[in-house]
């Protein structure tokens, strides 16, 4: 066991690499100049050709390449992102460390939102496999699969916030303005869980097992809750845990429009700025999350299915 | 077992979540609650205030407007006094004397007078370079405050704008020098402290800040005493929360598109208001393009263009059509310039005799070469796209092919200044910067208007006289040199002005007062009330 859990964590170190490699590589891809981006994000009217050599030698962009790819790799390994050219008086640590907390808190909140709303209603549409809330939960999910996230939210803005008037619109500051973004991110993936939990379980219910059970005279109930959920849950729990670091990236769009102070705004105003050391610092955040949050849930799933185990020995 | 151990971590994340939110729920500012207090204004801008310091460039100017003071403020009536008290400009307009209004402070108690005054352009003058946009820079020759109220500011020449780049908002904006680190701003001040109507009381990034009128104000207080200013990024957030009554205020030129504009207009809730031009929208030509060098295919293309129906069909008739480069109500453009109407027929003709003849395929052509163009726009701006397909329409039925490029905005600056394009979009500096900084501007090779000129035969002189008028010293020549460079402009059509930019406002019917001033980025809190 301890031999793969090395294993797995020696494979993501070349692929963290490759992430930070392509996030440096797609960034200087970008045909504009930083020099003169970092000259006109800091206003200067009218931009000569002294400012832009001035700024080149300070950004050290005058060096080869690979010379500056090492460079802000190693940084990048001490944790230093370097600064915005926005504002160069604040790092891109400082910034992404003021703007994550509300975007973990968002998160995290429509984390509890998918797992309270998607575990019972994907259990009792297998349940109830075929009836008349299996159909209108199931055409439900497709449409919310297919609607765009800042959309539902401007929707649910203007049906809870306006006509209702039960919640404030948008902004920071108590649990009333936390309910309407997280909820909003959350149905996308509600809608995906749903489905997920539901033939999760229909599948665990043509199991021999059940069929074992049913011949011990054990009544349904204890069979679905003890058995089959549990059973059904294995995957599902993977699944939700991987998409942690979706959650968050998927914050993006939904906190411009509820204006929620968190990375996903940074994010967007940093591209619309081509405030390159952020958008770098950002993506290659994402990247990493997405690689240690498959790795933890690997590891997890690898301890708590026996069948896995024996399997890989 | 291990369902248990799946419901614990369900806990664990709940208990954490939870005391997130609790956290989350003691920060609750009084500059966040949901419903605007009577005396409070609430305005709404799409990022927050950032840098204030006002010898730089990166901070929001309404708000540096209310913080900050300059010597002199650019009105509807000209130069008024502000700092200053009264000036004297010498014979030969080198010499500046200002007297310094006596018993103005610093929101922090410090005396503003000339001495203080002097610090601030010492630490402007320290990081020159990022300045020498404005022409003054390069000529200043000392700055001296011969008495506590009198400074005095020599200059190598004569220049006329000299008033206006004192009164715009950055930099000639004056800092407590106790805020300088070291007497130096250029990285930095340690807070902000102005002489202006209101003092900066709290400020989180990305969220809020709360303004309050300044009780050592020296002017007239102003009514309104407290303004939270909301960052609110998305459009349609915006108009939804000032519906609900969370803001009372949108203000600015692309803070509110014309949709919204058009449905708040005869509303009983809502105040809708729009300003004179500010800047002009236009389409710049490439007189070194091997079609558009000929003025007659230039011309041509002045009358082709249906500006009424970009003005109506895209704006909803909120940015009217616009006849000249500089609109007339810009000080020194109210000339008689001659428009180019919308005319089909004109264009077709003048084509014609230009050589372009309609060949088979309806595209004009002359000696073999078909009339194609190309019309660059920025992918960001949907308006230039929705323009550019509207134009591609019309010059069509005349036989013109133009295709239209998109490109993101950076790259879109980059063609336009290499002077890669056939035409393209751009708009003017606007006011106060227009019509002396813009006309400039094309001197040099910073925008795409000197690549555009590189063929005019006439680009020198039109330079030269651009030169000569910032130097002038006298009001008449001064006008007769503007009516000279903009009647070449406007006979070389180079320029096709498409409409006039206007700043706008929706706030609520109880917020009065809400007007617009010559500085288009200024928001003028100090004349609103609320009633």
């Amino acid at each position: 066991m301890k031999n793969y859990i090395i294993k797995r964590c020696l494979i993501a170190i070349p692929l963290l690499m490759c992430i930070s490699f392509f996030c440096f590589v797609f960034i200087n891809l970008i045909p504009s100049d930083p020099a003169e981006v970092a000259l006109r994000v800091r206003q200067t009217p009218i931009i000569t050709e002294e400012a832009i050599s001035q700024i080149r030698v300070e950004l050290g962009l005058n060096d080869p390449f690979l010379i500056r790819y090492a460079r802000w790799l190693g940084d990048c390994l001490r944790f230093d992102f370097g600064v915005s050219y926005v504002n160069p008086a604040r790092t891109v640590l400082g910034e992404i460390g003021r703007c994550l907390p509300a975007t973990i808190q968002l998160a995290g909140f429509s984390l509890i939102f998918v797992i309270i709303l998607s575990l019972p209603i994907g259990f009792f549409c297998a349940i109830y496999k075929d009836s008349l809330f299996d159909r209108i939960v199931r055409s439900v999910v497709f449409m919310t699969t297919a609607m765009p996230a800042y959309w539902i939210g401007l929707l649910l803005m203007w049906l809870i916030s306006i006509k209702l008037d039960l919640l404030p619109t948008s902004g920071n500051g108590t649990i009333k303005h936390l309910i309407l973004p997280a909820f909003t991110i959350s149905l996308t993936y509600i809608s995906t869980y749903i489905r997920l939990i539901r033939n999760n379980i229909l599948d665990n219910m043509k199991e021999d097992y059940v069929l074992y059970e049913k011949a011990r005279g054990l009544k349904e109930r204890t069979i679905l809750i003890n058995h089959v959920l549990k059973n059904s849950l294995h995957t599902c729990i993977v699944a939700i845990g991987m998409s942690i670091p979706q959650l968050i990236a998927g914050t993006i769009v939904v906190e411009n429009v509820f204006a929620w102070p968190g990375v996903g705004k940074l994010c967007i105003a940093a591209i619309f700025n081509r405030d390159y050391p952020i958008i770098q610092a950002y993506v290659l955040m994402i990247g990493t999350l997405f690689v240690v949050f498959n790795l933890i849930f690997d590891i997890i799933q690898y301890i708590t299915d026996p069948r896995l185990r024996r399997d890989v020995n | 077992m291990k369902f248990k151990k799946f419901s614990a971590i369900l806990l664990a994340c709940g208990i954490m979540v939870g005391a997130l939110s609790g956290c989350a729920a003691n920060k609750t500012a009084d500059g966040n609650n949901t419903k605007a207090k009577q005396e409070e204004l609430v305005f709404v801008n799409f990022r927050d205030i950032r840098d204030l310091n006002p010898h730089l460039y990166a901070g929001e100017m309404y708000a540096q407007e209310m913080i900050y003071e300059s010597l002199v403020n650019i009105t509807e009536n000209g130069y008024e006094p502000c700092l200053a008290e009264s000036w004297d400009i010498s014979q030969d307009g080198k010499v500046y004397t200002f007297k310094i209004r006596k018993g103005v402070k610093f929101s922090d108690g410090n005396v503003c007078d000339a001495n203080a005054i002097k610090a601030n352009f010492d630490a402007i003058i320290e990081n020159k370079s990022r300045h020498t946009w404005l022409e003054m820079m390069n000529l200043l020759e000392s700055v001296k405050a011969t008495d506590d109220y009198t400074l005095e500011i020599k200059l190598s020449k004569p220049y006329y704008p000299m008033l206006t780049e004192l009164g715009v908002t950055r930099p000639f904006a004056m800092v407590s020098p106790a805020a300088m680190k070291d007497g130096s701003t250029k990285d930095g001040v340690k807070e902000h402290i102005g002489t202006g109507p209101y003092v900066l009381k709290e400020f989180v990034t990305d969220e809020y800040a709360v303004f309050e009128a300044n009780e050592n104000y020296w002017g007239e207080k102003p009514k309104v005493e407290k303004i939270t200013v909301k960052v609110i990024p998305d459009n349609q957030t915006r108009i939804l929360a000032l519906e609900k009554g969370e803001i009372n205020l949108i203000y600015g030129k692309n803070m509110i598109d014309a949709d919204a504009i058009n449905k708040y207009k005869d509303s009983d809730k809502f105040e809708v208001a729009l300003s004179e031009p500010t800047s002009t929208r236009q389409i710049v030509l490439n007189t070194t393009d091997d079609i558009l060098k000929d003025t007659a295919v230039r011309r041509a293309l002045q009358y082709a263009t249906d500006k009424k129906a970009i003005s109506d069909g895209i704006f909803y008739g909120l940015e009217k059509p616009a006849d000249t480069l500089f609109s007339k109500t810009v000080k020194y453009c109210d000339i008689n310039l001659t428009p180019y109407d919308y005319n089909k027929d004109k264009s077709a003709s003048m084509l014609e005799e230009a050589g372009w003849k309609l060949g088979s395929d309806g595209i004009r052509e002359k000696d073999g070469k078909k009339l194609e163009l190309s019309l660059l726009y920025n992918s960001n701006s949907v308006t230039e796209k929705a323009i550019a397909e509207l134009m591609q329409g019309e010059y069509k039925k005349i036989g013109i092919n133009l295709s239209i490029k998109g490109e993101e905005e950076q790259s879109y600056r980059d063609n336009m200044k290499a002077g890669n394009f056939d035409m393209v979009f751009n708009i003017s500096w606007g006011t106060p910067y227009d019509p002396q900084s813009s006309l400039s501007a094309m001197r040099k090779p910073v925008y795409g208007d000197y690549a555009a000129q590189q063929g005019l035969a006439d680009k020198k002189e039109i330079d030269n006289a651009i030169t000569n008028i910032l130097t002038s010293t006298n009001e008449e020549e001064r006008q007769k040199l503007y009516s000279f460079v903009l009647t070449r402009l406007h006979e070389d059509a180079v320029y096709i002005p498409l409409t006039y930019e206007c700043n706008k406002a929706i706030s609520k019917k109880r917020l009065k007062g809400v007007q617009f001033t010559q500085t288009q980025y200024e928001v003028p809190f100090s004349k609103m009330y609320v009633e």
